[in-house]
């Protein structure tokens, strides 16, 4: 800790190159009303410093970054001073941001699949964003592979390939190159990895950081991952329904978040190291910026919030030298904060025994191939797995491993294309075998939720009408079908009314807790989760994991969580398999296998968690690519 | 991709192959007997009937019927027209090049004004150029190509006496202004097509992630308009230029019945119109092997255009 | 012709109107009301008999007595265009309603089912796609003799691929979502979910396509007539009026406009119709 007050001591005295004050940014609407995205914020960013916006959907976080390069959709109008150089860039005509653009101020987009131009190659992509002119085709090329190289792209014939020839962590490393081929100040890095698999998300991470010291750049860093801002970044600002509600150095923050907001965000994503013995929930769900303009934005979920947090909105004010937090309370309840902090956070353990009744779920050595056109895909290799009841299991693996598949299988989505599954004794391994007697038993006995709450709902159905046909698929002579519906609403916290609505009108959270009521409704022993939160926000994921937590209790319902997410992991299960490209690479409990892995995967994907120490970028253990290596360029940049 | 355009000539063979079958068995679906039909207003003798049966096969079983007809076929050879006695084929041919040059000329016009116009639209949007543009195209997809014909006609010929009224001309640049209104009638739906096509992948592609990105690289605006927008709108653009192709052939019938062009199309009419089978049978494959022809051609110029497809294809 | 009414790309990228009912949408509706009035009971309305020939008057110019003036016959050009609702309306309707339901059904089919169905059904729409339907009536009609009714009959068999088409690809879009695989594994039967499910969803799609149907089904049959092998002569059809007026655009222009404005104004009547349905149902939140 004390080498990076130092850094940040040193960078202290380095210049400030952006500053951002005041910046509003207004969505105008058809009918002249102004929605605001994002109120009053102010930030700044010297040379070799790292900062990071942090915020969840809805935040304005992405925005912001837009606004700085002058890259606002149509309708959206920025207001406020944005100061580089000596200027407001908020003043600049088109023509004069093309100067700024690439050259002064770079900016990296989300999602690599879309980012490059589909129908050019890497190669030119890359010329055509350098300002060397007139060189020969050699020369040219030769250049392209020397930027690439600062990416950590060694394999020269990247130069002729077209971006759909590459994955998706080279596709975002072409990018990087890209943007960086003016030699900009500053770097503006939009959700950089937020895209990619969780191993390489620690790679990209770690080239970026990499870069910007070899140049000595100004980053901002945008993520709603607090764990990946303390791992990269100096100083953190803490984004929320459009308003600034803390800023402080990111070992300051971490140690003790002044700002409930902060606080409950801090606590409600979960280690991967140990278990916490209570997941805190942020209730409610993110409000749009307007619905708060006139008080504390977070009041509505804030459980210390008071007369004095709806009066007005709380002005950003130094409360600590270096920090700034918009609450108003906060001397009040700071010692509140702490309190709830350490018994949260108080580790607990994971029941260790394994029970030993017979299992619910056997799978042995299933195989699945799929055919494409000509091609074999091999999803799933001599898998076996066992699920017994009232037990949470995990099966931990990155895209592409075979883990949906073989959730799918499970559920009769899917037949395996050899192997066996055994449900409650019901052979499963492929469903168009089975009588519908059979059919119902494996029903009654596995349901599944599924990953993205915005499409497992048929929209034109009302919640209701959702849950009834659970019911009467289930039992077509059921009577009191809205009685249970009704029940249903309320195992996952949801008001009975909701049946009337759609699901147009609720948000994420709301409706992957009606998933969960809907595969309830045929009383299963075993749930199947595919990544049930991964599409939702930190606040929010928290919220759905308690819920199955509770009603595992309530319903003694065993869990399989499907996830790529370690700390997931850690919270919700007893035992877990890993699994890596359609095999089971390790298994075991949960606290044996993630305290001390013994598979290099395994290892691989623990190193890959964000982490709060700087260290995590750098780590020099044997994981993947190495650092990558710095080039002229950046050399030159130095000097400038 | 030659490898694939083989394959697909292939098909299309087989395909021509169905189409010669469906228009043979014409001849006996129709109502009345085949001789009857065959001699038209020819006197009906015992000398004609066993003439004109010898001549067709006609005691022959029907495959075999198919199989001398077809063998014939392939020759160009379609046999006698009723109305003329003259052989079909010097019909078809005098007549074919009129419909390729209305049809290459109304091709033309539907690029230039469809991606012209829909280009301008997208890129002034939601102005009224924008709307008047979108309206437009919409008055013109409504259009069908007779009714266009007559108007500008009564418009362009009668009353503003720019243009002739009918008849195709002689010498290219005479040719040029006879077919220049039958051009421009024929072009108007499939340009409001293409138009509302060419707007609507400029929208889509404006959008996406990589112009953002591009924009953010600071580069000049030409190069992004060009390389990355029309670039990547072309895709779909071509896709649908491509079924503008054998659009333009049937429109080009009614076109040329309006205008009285003497070309294929007005002889498919007046086969059809006077039951003049052999003629019919021997137009329909042509046209048809014009239209195949021009899918394919639409669907490789569709593959060079992608590189996704191109390559994906090759690296099976 | 019809088969481009399915190329169209969904109305969404057009610019939005003021308000859910703009004035022209309104017009559209105003247009298409009138037509139907006219084809259900245009012999009432019509101030003269279609029908009735009167040399004396023949080609005579607009005027008080007659409206748009007279044909080479003698007959009121105002009724005619009235009567020809009629066929302007009758057939256009069969054929759009017939493929939207056959074109509904296999569609769902074949999107749902996938496999050997889909391809067989793929198959035949590749097929119909690459051949013309205007040439095929105007081969097949020629060879089996004209007549409106076997018009619309052929017409519609030849649309029904393209509805199959269109109803597939939104059905292909629906079928790997969630929350079908929900309903799926929750046991509900198939039927169902293509009834209660799918169909809900692609419907905005196929309701909307149904209208650009009938605006090319009108445009083709009125060109058939054109070409002499729909209605059969005599008739009041704007189409087959369209061509006897042609010979006559010297003396009577309005004789050969009319009619063809008439096709044109109703056609494009329907496709607004059209894209503002798709829009209403769309915009409903029955998409994401």
């Amino acid at each position: 800790m004390s080498s990076r007050a130092a850094k940040v001591a040193v960078r202290e005295a380095a210049t400030t190159v952006l500053t951002v004050d005041q910046l509003h940014i207004d969505r105008l609407r058809s009918n002249r009303q102004a929605q605001t995205i994002v109120s009053s914020f102010s930030l700044s960013v010297a040379a070799g410093e790292t900062v990071a916006i942090v915020g969840e959907s809805g935040s304005g976080k992405s925005m912001t970054a837009r606004a700085i390069t002058g890259l606002l959709p149509p309708a959206l109008v920025a207001k406020g001073e944005v100061s580089y150089g000596g200027r407001n860039l908020l003043s600049l005509k088109e023509r004069e941001w093309r100067r700024i653009r690439g050259r002064e101020i770079g900016l990296v987009l989300q999602d690599p699949f879309t980012m490059l131009n589909p129908v050019m190659r890497c190669g030119r992509i890359l010329e055509e964003s350098t300002l060397e002119r007139g060189l020969s085709r050699k020369a040219r090329r030769t250049a392209a592979i020397a930027r690439l190289s600062e990416v950590g792209i060694h394999d020269p014939s990247v130069v002729e390939r077209y971006p759909f020839e590459l994955s998706g962590g080279m596709r975002q490393r072409v990018a990087i190159a890209a943007a960086l081929a003016r030699d900009p100040t500053v770097l503006i890095a939009d959700e950089p990895s937020t895209a990619l698999d969780v191993t390489t998300q620690r790679e990209i991470l770690s080239l970026i950081k990499s870069i910007q010291i070899a140049r000595n750049m100004a980053l901002i860093l945008i993520t709603h991952d607090l764990r990946v801002a303390f791992g990269m970044c100096d100083r953190i600002y803490v984004l929320y329904a459009g308003s600034l509600v803390e800023t402080a150095p990111s070992a300051a923050l971490e140690s003790e978040p002044l700002h409930p907001y902060s606080h409950g965000l801090l606590l409600s994503e979960p280690p991967a190291d140990y278990r916490m013995r209570e997941l805190l929930t942020i209730p409610g769900a993110v409000p749009s910026p307007d619905e708060v303009a006139d008080s504390c934005s977070f009041a509505p979920r804030c459980r210390w919030a008071a007369a004095a947090c709806v009066q007005a909105k709380p002005p950003l004010e130094q409360v600590v030298p270096e920090r700034l937090s918009a609450c108003v309370r906060l001397h009040d309840i700071r010692g509140e904060m702490a309190a709830v902090r350490d018994r949260a956070t108080g580790e607990v353990h994971a029941a260790v025994a394994i029970s030993d009744e017979p299992s619910l779920i056997r799978v042995e050595n299933i195989h699945k191939v799929f055919r494409r056109g000509n091609r074999r895909v091999v999803a799933l290799e001599d898998v076996s797995i066992v699920i017994r009841p009232n037990e949470s299991v995990g099966l931990v693996g990155e895209s592409g491993s075979g883990k949906t598949t073989l959730a799918r299988m499970l559920v009769g989505l899917e037949a395996a294309t050899s192997g066996e599954i055994i449900i409650d004794g019901v052979s499963a391994s492929n469903w168009a075998d089975l009588t519908q007697k059979q059919k119902r038993r494996l029903r009654d006995s596995v349901q599944i939720v599924f990953q993205d709450p915005y499409s497992s709902l048929n929209p034109t159905l009302s919640i209701g009408a959702t849950l009834n046909e659970a019911i009467t698929t289930r039992d077509p002579r059921a009577r009191n079908v809205s009685a249970r519906a009704a029940e249903l609403l309320d195992a996952v916290g949801l008001p009975a009314a909701y049946a009337r609505r759609k699901p147009a009108a609720l948000s994420g959270g709301e409706r992957q807790r009606i998933a969960i009521a809907r595969a309830l409704a045929a009383n299963p022993r075993i749930l199947i989760c595919d990544e049930p939160v991964s599409a939702l926000d930190m606040s929010v994921q928290a919220q759905v994991l308690n819920l199955l937590s509770t009603l595992k209790r309530t319903h003694g319902l065993g869990l399989l969580f499907i996830t790529h997410d370690l700390a997931i992991v850690r919270q919700m299960t007893d035992r877990l398999y890993v699994i890596y490209r359609g095999r089971i690479v390790e298994s075991g409990t949960t606290a044996a296998v993630l305290d001390s892995p013994n598979d290099p995967y395994t290892i691989k994907l623990m190193a890959s968690i964000p982490r709060a120490d700087v260290g995590w970028l750098e780590s020099t253990r044997t994981i993947g690519t190495g650092l990558p290596q710095v080039s002229a360029h950046s050399a030159r940049s130095n000097s400038r | 991709m030659i490898y694939y355009a083989l394959r697909r000539l292939a098909v299309l063979a087989i395909l021509l192959v169905g189409v010669s079958f469906a228009a043979f068995s014409l001849l006996a679906l129709a109502p009345g007997d085949p001789v009857g039909i065959l001699l038209g207003d020819a006197p009906r003798t015992p000398a004609t009937v066993r003439a004109l049966r010898h001549e067709y096969h006609l005691d022959k079983p029907f495959l075999t019927q198919y199989w001398l007809w077809a063998r014939q076929a392939v020759q160009l050879n379609f046999g006698r027209s009723v109305q003329t006695s003259l052989p079909v084929r010097d019909s078809i041919t005098a007549r074919l090049p009129t419909s390729l040059f209305l049809g290459g000329y109304a091709f033309i016009l539907t690029l230039v004004f469809g991606v012209g116009l829909g280009t301008v639209a997208a890129l002034r949007r939601q102005t009224a150029t924008d709307r008047v543009i979108v309206g437009g195209a919409i008055i013109g997809l409504s259009t069908p190509a007779f009714v266009s014909g007559v108007f500008l006609v009564y418009v362009f010929a009668i009353v503003l006496h720019w243009f002739p009224v009918f008849g195709k001309g002689s010498g290219f640049l005479d040719e040029l202004q006879h077919l220049t209104l039958p051009a421009c009638s024929l072009a108007l739906i499939a340009s409001a097509y293409v138009l509302k096509h060419t707007r609507a992948a400029l929208f889509a592609v404006v959008d996406q992630d990589y112009v953002t990105f591009a924009r953010a690289r600071g580069l000049p605006y030409r190069r992004i308009l060009f390389v990355y927008i029309l670039r990547n709108a072309l895709i779909p653009v071509v896709t649908i230029s491509g079924l503008m192709l054998a659009f333009l052939i049937t429109g080009a019938v009614l076109v040329e019945v309006t205008f009285n062009l003497p070309g294929i199309g007005q002889l498919l009419v007046q086969s059809a119109t006077t039951k003049d089978l052999p003629m019919i049978q021997g137009v329909t494959i042509v046209v048809a092997a014009v239209i195949m022809l021009s899918n394919l051609l639409a669907d490789i110029a569709y593959e060079a255009v992608d590189p996704r497809i191109h390559l994906g294809r090759r690296s099976k | 012709m019809t088969e481009f009414a399915h190329a169209a790309e969904p109305p969404t990228t057009r610019t939005r109107r003021r308000g859910r009912l703009g004035v022209i949408v309104i017009f559209a509706f105003g247009v298409v009301g009138a037509v139907t009035v006219m084809a259900i009971c245009g012999s009432l309305i019509a101030p003269d008999d279609p029908h009735a020939q009167n040399l004396a008057v023949s080609l005579a110019k607009p005027s008080h007595a007659h409206w748009l003036g007279t044909d080479s016959l003698g007959r009121d050009i105002f009724s005619r265009i009235i009567a020809g609702a009629r066929t302007a309306f009758l057939g256009p309707l069969v054929i759009a309603a017939g493929s939207m339901v056959a074109g509904n059904a296999l569609g769902l089919f074949a999107g749902y089912r996938g496999g050997r169905v889909d391809s067989f059904i793929m198959r035949w729409v590749d097929l119909m796609w690459a051949v013309p339907s205007l040439v095929v009536i105007i081969v097949v009609a020629g060879a089996v003799g004209g007549g409106y009714w076997l018009a619309v009959l052929l017409l519609l068999v030849l649309t029904i691929p393209f509805d199959t088409r269109v109803v597939r690809g939104a059905v292909l879009e629906q079928t790997p979502r969630p929350y079908v695989e929900a309903a799926k594994t929750i046991g509900v039967a198939d039927a169902r979910i293509m009834w209660k499910h799918i169909w809900p969803n692609v419907a905005p799609v196929a309701i909307a396509n149904s209208f650009l149907v009938f605006a090319g089904a009108l445009v083709t049959l009125s060109g058939l007539s054109f070409l002499g092998l729909g209605a059969p002569p005599g008739t009041p059809d704007w189409g087959l009026m369209l061509a006897e007026g042609q010979t006559l655009l010297f003396a009577n222009p309005v004789a050969t406009l009319a009619p063809g404005a008439m096709i044109v104004i109703t056609a494009v009547s329907m496709n607004l119709i059209g894209d503002w349905t798709y829009e209403q149902l769309a915009g409903r939140g029955a998409e994401r």
